[in-house]
């Protein structure tokens, strides 16, 4: 910058160019709309950063996932290549080699290694579809930002579209941790959203959790197997609950030697970990199944499956990693946080526009805090204009503020002034100005 | 500030694993299909030869060359066999060299390929490492955990979603809701008596983003004197895209744009003089086609997407209704709240203070939302920083400002107050309280 400015000296109109050189300095840092766009990129940065790990973290570990598998699937293909190839080595070296016994298995390798070629293209295939999940998440995700040019609602709309799907999304997201998948598939459907959530990943969970409301526990012993390393991993009782469940049935049903066998085939597993709990269900057997004492009244209660469901749904969002409530609880909280004054709880002051005024989230908002507010910031109760140097506070005699371009509003031409909020009439009064710092 | 983004530095691992991924695959059924392909000639010349001595039985030379000519064994396999109808026939040692030399390289191919495909684990779990050190994961510290597992409040909360649907004419969604979590009939009454208003301008904005124009335009003719009034752009932009529409159509749909404009035009005349004359001589490129004229962008997808909000914004405006729905304002607040919460959360963490929201009835720091979400009034007083309440209201001083009762009380001196902004001395007593 000195640089500039000592060469510019040196020209004739130096001066008159450095001017020149300052302003438009001046003029790229203040330009009100790059000013805007910097910050609300960072804000969006911000925004994105704080509420889309789900969005990426679930295809990821499905991509883990789906690593794991393939790299299962050929070293079983390998292991089949090696394990043939090795008997051919061993005809080679059989005294006498046998040339129709090395062809045929020679034959073998070929085959074994069509497989290995057909297997491993597949898996391949499958994690790459898995990245291509990503991929389109991580585009849809870079859509927030404003672009370069254009106008101000050009990106106004561009922006407003984007929030609309992320409430969708977000909306999906909250209706599938609930259980309504219906209302989630629907939802996706119409607002053709499919794409950028959690869905198909989550169908299996929900046929996971009908067989479990059907009273049956296959399904989920499956899912136990398909994950059991990462149900190890972060401590998971479900597979025992499930066992127990089945023991329970067992007893139920009457049939306790079979409940004895059960236990003895699957219980011992536990036997570290779950020692107490595995004496309390056992001690089932001592009861009829209609026992009415309430220790053992709590496990042969039908309920237990609905909560064998809850215990479910909650694992499988462990497994991913995703925190145990939805993006969509929290954002609601937050922002009815963050919209509630006291104004909403009084009987005078309520605005319709205000969502927190409304009945609904009123009675879920009565638990939260209010909003912070060291600046005030007023707002004209009849014309919803803010309150400022261009529209001054000012006060009835009844001490009711409202702004300067209200006062025509509410002024009739005989010059009686009527409250808007307590409804008391005033001729021609004393109306004072307010300051408010 | 680009490379600092979350987005961008996830992408760049996953693009990683992506390119490794794709040169794996075709590495692997390159190299395996080619030792595939070796075996199975391998096989064909055994076979060969083996068929050769049983059906001559006598003493032969077989050559079987496999086909592909780069296959550095196809040229060994050509082999001598001796014959001895009764005893198994032998392979020769000619055989057992290439055979092994296949069998090795075989066991080699796989080998490697196992190998390749394990190495990217290291790739894959980096992914999973930036999306975790870039993104938060947890919310349960910004949140009071007992709000939303209520079951009241979450039916509630249905019910907010359900009206949120309703708003915007998706009925079914709405209803499927209702079924699903079992929401009482009053208030699933309650859902659909909430305005209807806003679905018809919603349906209308819906065919704007797929691009037909015909409803919108018999709206803006219903209301355009309202709308000329508001000095809104909306009436003639939309006729303005349907005239493009029509030109772009090519030379046959010419005699119905240039009728069109004579129809539709008139009347914006005054205002629009120039931007007319500027439409009509898009004419001049028609033959050309308007793709390759300065006209092109007249019909790119952004003028779509401003016209379609442009049209949202004034058509709610008009009739007094807000262009989001509750549920959306709420949620989009708490999304601008959210990450300076997290934020927030940290900090606090550090100087362990716990709990954010125990025990406090206040948030513990300002949001700074857009001024679209504003609905209430909030006095914060200047002295004391503190937002007034119904126990320590604001009071006005006779000089005119404004401060909060304690305050009021903090600074006064007997009843002698010598207010803080203006050097007037006043009787404490006679400050009024005042209500925004």
């Amino acid at each position: 910058m000195f640089w500039y400015i000592t060469e510019y000296f040196r020209g004739s109109d130096g001066i008159f160019y450095i001017a020149i050189a300052i302003a438009s300095q001046l003029q790229a840092n203040i330009n009100p709309f790059n000013k805007e766009i910097c910050e609300t990129r960072t804000r969006k940065m911000s925004e994105i950063k704080a509420l889309e790990h789900a969005t990426l973290k679930v295809p990821y570990e499905i991509l883990n996932k789906r690593f794991r598998s393939a790299q299962k699937i050929i070293d079983r293909e390998v292991d089949q290549v090696m394990n043939v190839s090795r008997q051919v080595d061993k005809a080679l070296d059989a005294d006498p080699p046998v040339l129709a016994d090395v062809t045929k298995l020679m034959g073998n390798v070929a085959q074994k290694l069509q497989v290995l070629k057909r297997k491993a293209e597949e898996s391949i295939n499958d994690e790459l579809s898995v990245t291509q999940i990503c991929k389109r998440k991580l585009e849809h995700l870079k859509g927030i930002m404003p672009p370069n040019t254009g106008t101000g609602e050009l990106w106004q709309g561009s922006v407003d579209q984007w929030k609309r799907i992320r409430l969708d999304r977000l909306v999906i997201e909250h209706l599938l941790r609930m259980g309504y998948y219906e209302t989630a598939e629907e939802l996706a459907a119409r607002s053709d959203v499919r794409h950028l959530t959690n869905l198909d990943i989550f169908q299996n969970s929900r046929e996971v959790e009908d067989d479990l409301a059907n009273h049956s526990t296959t399904k989920c012993v499956l899912w136990c197997i398909d994950n059991k390393s990462k149900l190890r991993k972060i401590n998971s009782t479900i597979d025992f609950s499930l066992r127990v469940q089945e023991f329970i049935e067992l007893v139920r049903h009457n049939q306790r030697f079979e409940a004895v066998k059960h236990s003895r085939r699957y219980f011992p597993a536990y036997e570290k970990t779950q020692l107490n709990e595995i004496c309390h269900v056992m001690s089932l057997l001592a009861y009829p199944a209609d026992t009415e004492m309430e220790h053992y009244k709590k496990y042969m209660d039908p309920q237990r499956w609905q909560k064998l469901v809850l215990d479910f749904r909650h694992e499988n969002y462990r497994l991913f990693q995703l925190s145990s409530t939805s993006v969509f609880s929290a954002a609601v909280q937050a922002g009815l946080s963050a919209l509630k004054t006291p104004h909403c709880y009084t009987q005078t002051c309520r605005n319709l526009n205000c969502p927190v005024c409304q009945d609904d989230l009123n009675r879920i908002a009565l638990k939260l805090p209010y909003s912070h507010c060291v600046q005030s910031r007023l707002i004209c109760r009849v014309t919803g204009l803010p309150l400022n140097e261009h529209n001054q506070p000012m006060m009835l005699p009844n001490g009711q503020i409202f702004g300067q371009m209200a006062l025509t509003d509410i002024t009739k031409d005989d010059g009686t002034v009527t409250c808007p909020v307590t409804n008391t009439k005033f001729s021609n009064p004393k109306i004072e100005k307010v300051f408010v710092m | 500030m680009e490379e600092s983004w979350a987005c961008a530095s996830v992408e760049k691992d996953l693009d990683r694993v992506v390119t490794k991924l794709e040169q794996l695959r075709d590495n692997a059924s390159a190299d395996v299909g080619d030792i595939a392909i070796l075996m199975s000639d391998l096989v064909n010349a055994l076979g060969n030869a083996e068929q050769m001595v049983t059906t001559l039985n006598s003493s032969t030379q077989v050559n079987a060359n496999a086909p592909s000519v780069d296959d550095p064994m196809g040229d060994g396999v050509s082999m001598q066999v001796e014959t001895e109808p009764t005893a198994p026939q032998r392979p020769t040692d000619r055989h057992m060299e290439v055979i092994r030399g296949a069998i090795l390289k075989c066991n080699e191919r796989v080998q490697k390929l196992s190998t390749e495909h394990r190495d990217l684990h290291g790739s894959i779990s980096k992914i999973g490492k930036a999306i975790d050190r870039n993104f938060s994961a947890d919310f349960t510290s910004t949140m009071r955990v007992d709000v939303l597992q209520d079951e009241d409040n979450l039916m509630l909360l249905n019910k907010a979603i359900a009206k949120h649907y309703c708003r915007q004419g998706m009925d079914t969604v709405a209803r499927t809701l209702i079924k699903e979590c079992k929401m009482t009939e009053d208030q699933a009454q309650d859902v659909f008596d909430s305005e209807r208003e806003f679905a018809d301008i919603y349906s209308i904005w819906m065919k704007i983003q797929k691009r037909e124009l015909t409803e919108a335009l018999k709206w803006t003719k219903r209301y355009s004197p309202q709308l000329m009034e508001r000095q809104s752009l909306i009436e003639f932009r939309l006729h303005r895209m349907r005239f493009m529409q029509l030109v772009s159509y090519g030379v046959e749909s010419q005699h119905e744009a240039v009728v069109y404009a004579r129809t539709n035009f008139k009347k914006f005349a005054l205002r629009y003089e120039h931007e007319i004359a500027n439409l009509m001589a898009s004419f001049i490129y028609l033959p050309a086609g308007l793709e390759n004229s300065p006209y092109k962008h007249f019909l790119g997808q952004e003028m779509w997407t401003e016209l379609s909000f442009i049209f949202l914004k004034d058509a709610c405006q008009l009739l007094g209704i807000s262009k989001n729905s509750a549920l959306s304002v709420v949620v989009n607040a708490g999304c601008t709240a959210l990450p300076a919460l997290l934020n927030i959360k940290q900090v606090m963490q550090s100087r362990q203070v716990l709990g954010m929201w125990n025990g406090c009835d206040e948030l513990p720091i300002e949001i700074d939302l857009q001024p679209e979400f504003r609905f209430h009034s909030i006095f914060a007083c200047p002295i004391l920083r503190q937002q007034t309440s119904e126990d320590n209201p604001p009071k006005k001083l006779t000089c005119g400002h404004v401060i909060s009762n304690d305050a009021l009380t903090k600074l006064s001196n007997g009843h002698i107050l010598k207010c803080p902004y203006c050097p007037v001395e006043q009787n404490a007593e006679e400050a009024v309280r005042i209500y925004f």
